[in-house]
């Protein structure tokens, strides 16, 4: 996808006002030193990308020059008051120099039913960047990403970081069906990274789970017919992360395993205690500590 | 400009501006977003004597215009709450009202001894309230003999100021609030959040593990404005007033319904400068209205 697909908005009035404009030397000070910014966005497209999986657009100038691999926003729908918290939205891709970021999301319930309906120029207000990203080791040379289902979009960044570093980049994605292996090409990163493909419906790839898929790989590795991977992300519904954090503990001890775990949040920014996950060193907030951990932190 | 101090009980506020306990922290994860020291007073989430762990599973759900929590009063226990953020409140300047937790009388008064040796601390909410514990909390605040206990208990232990912060879950909250005051409570915190289910029809579960939840947000503000001015016309003494607010024309609800003080609490969670635009807010009202002084709305709903 090209990245001139959303060009600035054509008005030159900052959204935001007057307040947004004085301070943001000291807000991006400020996120600069890891901390969060409230930005008014507008809205630049929005369209369905698989069934039941649409990208937004949203011009964010501000998150977008500051925002890592797996690091998300909170999301509020101005205009959908009655459902009064903020949606956490992992950023799918982001445009430092144009000014925007992407959000993939999932039409789950009535809040995402209603940003389906959002329009190019609608304003809302985000909260952002939040929490911690992805930390793979300077020293990386291999490295295998693990998907399943819309799990695929905090990976999406990452594999293009890691790849322009000169990373070698194998993915192996899941999904029910075939429509729906969303963020392919970006995982692809230009045909630079590898991708293999596990289906449920087996309408593409292995007739199974990217689990069967990650397996595979990291046993092949073990038994020393393809290079060891050092470092290993994986993303998608709890039951299939803990899967593949038992093969990785087994097959490839020494790689450092990271997983995106998403819980159910209100704050977003460490205030509540809503999203707590079980770790060796005790309850921590997946929106502030997290949303990836160490796999080997994490208490099933 | 019209003048936005009050006196709460010993504290002096700058404004009538607090938090809700358990929306905030200590403030810490907010100093990106406000400048704390605008806000009329700190509230800190609850400290127990032990750590406690909070509940397991699903803890919020989003229900219309609220949301159910089954936190469970997670904190890490008395000890830590002043190694690791009382140096950092100490440095704010804005009184601090702690809330205390127990499940037994016992452990509210061990709490309060402990903070009886911090100059940070100015005063004390003591919650008997909390829907999401099995022992203490709710049980002790739905009962008047209960919570005159623990708050008679409290009284013993310090000079501080003491607000029983109450259940709504009452028949009479008027009753509870007079036993408190006449155990010695130096003020009444309400209204703590109204007990609620959500169900999952496809699992045909409650969604949160426990069952039920406490519910808040703009969906409580008409329960907590009947029962702060229920409260108002049975006591004396200072009210906070708190339950859904999220702007200021909800605050001066709540001065009007006889409270001296409000707290955002919700409200931070969706907008985390809320309390900043309600100070605003109040401040240009006031003005507009030609209210001089925000104590003159204290109380003076016109019935």
């Amino acid at each position: 996808m090209s990245d001139e697909r959303y060009p600035r908005g054509s008005s030159d009035e900052p959204i935001g006002g007057e307040t947004a404009s004085a301070n943001d030397s000291c807000a991006e000070d400020a996120a600069r030193a890891g901390r969060a910014l409230l930005e008014e966005v507008r809205v630049l497209d929005n369209y369905e990308e698989a069934p039941g999986v649409w990208v937004i657009a949203l011009e964010s100038p501000r998150v977008a020059s500051l925002i890592r691999p797996g690091q998300f926003v909170h999301l509020r729908l101005t205009g959908f008051e009655a459902h009064i918290l903020r949606r956490p939205i992992s950023v799918y891709g982001t445009d430092a120099e144009a000014g925007f970021i992407e959000l993939m999301y999932q039409v789950v319930g009535s809040g995402t039913d209603w940003m389906t309906k959002l329009e190019e120029g609608d304003v809302l207000d985000l909260i952002g960047p939040l929490g911690q990203g992805w930390r793979p080791p300077l020293c990386a040379r291999r490295a295998l990403l693990v998907t399943g289902g819309l799990g695929a979009a905090p990976l999406t960044m990452l594999a293009e970081e890691l790849i322009d570093a000169g990373v070698e980049v194998e993915t192996v994605m899941g999904a029910p069906t075939a429509q729906r292996l969303v963020c392919r090409e970006r995982l692809e990163g230009d045909g630079r990274g590898m991708v293999q493909v596990a289906t449920d419906d087996g309408s593409e790839g292995l007739h199974g789970f990217s689990t069967v898929l990650a397996e595979e790989r990291l046993q092949a590795a073990h038994d020393g017919l393809i290079e060891p991977y050092d470092y290993i992300a994986v993303c998608g519904p709890a039951p299939m992360m803990r899967i593949v954090c038992a093969t990785v503990a087994r097959l490839a001890p020494q790689a450092l395993c990271e997983i995106s775990l998403e819980k159910r949040m209100a704050c977003g920014i460490g205030a509540c205690l809503s999203c707590v996950v079980e770790t060796v060193d005790g309850l921590k907030r997946s929106c502030k500590d997290g949303p990836v951990f160490a796999a080997e932190e994490v208490v099933w | 400009m019209a003048n936005l101090t009050t006196t709460l009980g010993s504290l002096t506020m700058k404004n009538p501006v607090t938090v809700a306990s358990g929306t905030f922290g200590v403030g810490r994860d907010y100093a990106d977003f406000v400048d704390l020291n605008r806000l009329g007073a700190l509230t800190s989430k609850g400290v127990s004597a032990k750590p406690w762990a909070g509940n397991p599973g699903v803890r919020i759900a989003e229900t219309p215009s609220g949301m159910l929590n089954s936190i469970g009063l997670q904190n890490p226990g008395v000890e830590a709450f002043c190694a690791e953020e009382l140096p950092w409140v100490e440095r704010l300047d804005v009184p601090f009202i702690v809330n205390v937790s127990g499940h037994t009388v016992e452990e509210y008064v061990q709490v309060i001894e402990r903070l009886e040796r911090e100059e940070t601390v100015d005063a004390y909410e003591i919650n008997i309230s909390c829907p999401n514990v099995d022992a203490g909390g709710m049980t002790f605040g739905t009962d008047p003999h209960a919570a005159a206990a623990v708050i008679a208990a409290c009284r013993k232990a310090t000079k501080r100021d003491c607000y029983a912060k109450l259940t709504p879950n009452v028949t009479d909250v008027a009753e509870i609030a007079r036993a408190c005051v006449d155990a010695g409570a130096d003020g009444i915190s309400l209204i703590n959040t109204v007990l609620g289910m959500a169900i999952d029809i496809r699992s045909r579960r409650p969604v949160l593990e426990r069952g039920v939840g406490g519910l808040s947000g703009p969906a409580i503000k008409p329960i907590a404005l009947a029962q702060v001015h229920a409260v108002y016309r049975a006591v004396e003494v200072p009210i906070i007033g708190m339950g859904g607010i999220s702007c200021a024309t909800d605050a001066i609800e709540f001065l009007l319904a006889g409270a001296t003080a409000v707290a955002v609490g919700t409200a931070n969670f969706i907008e985390p400068t809320a309390t900043m635009t309600v100070i605003d807010g109040i401040e240009q009202w006031c003005d507009e209205e030609g209210v001089d002084n925000v104590r003159e709305l204290i109380g003076a709903l016109e019935e």
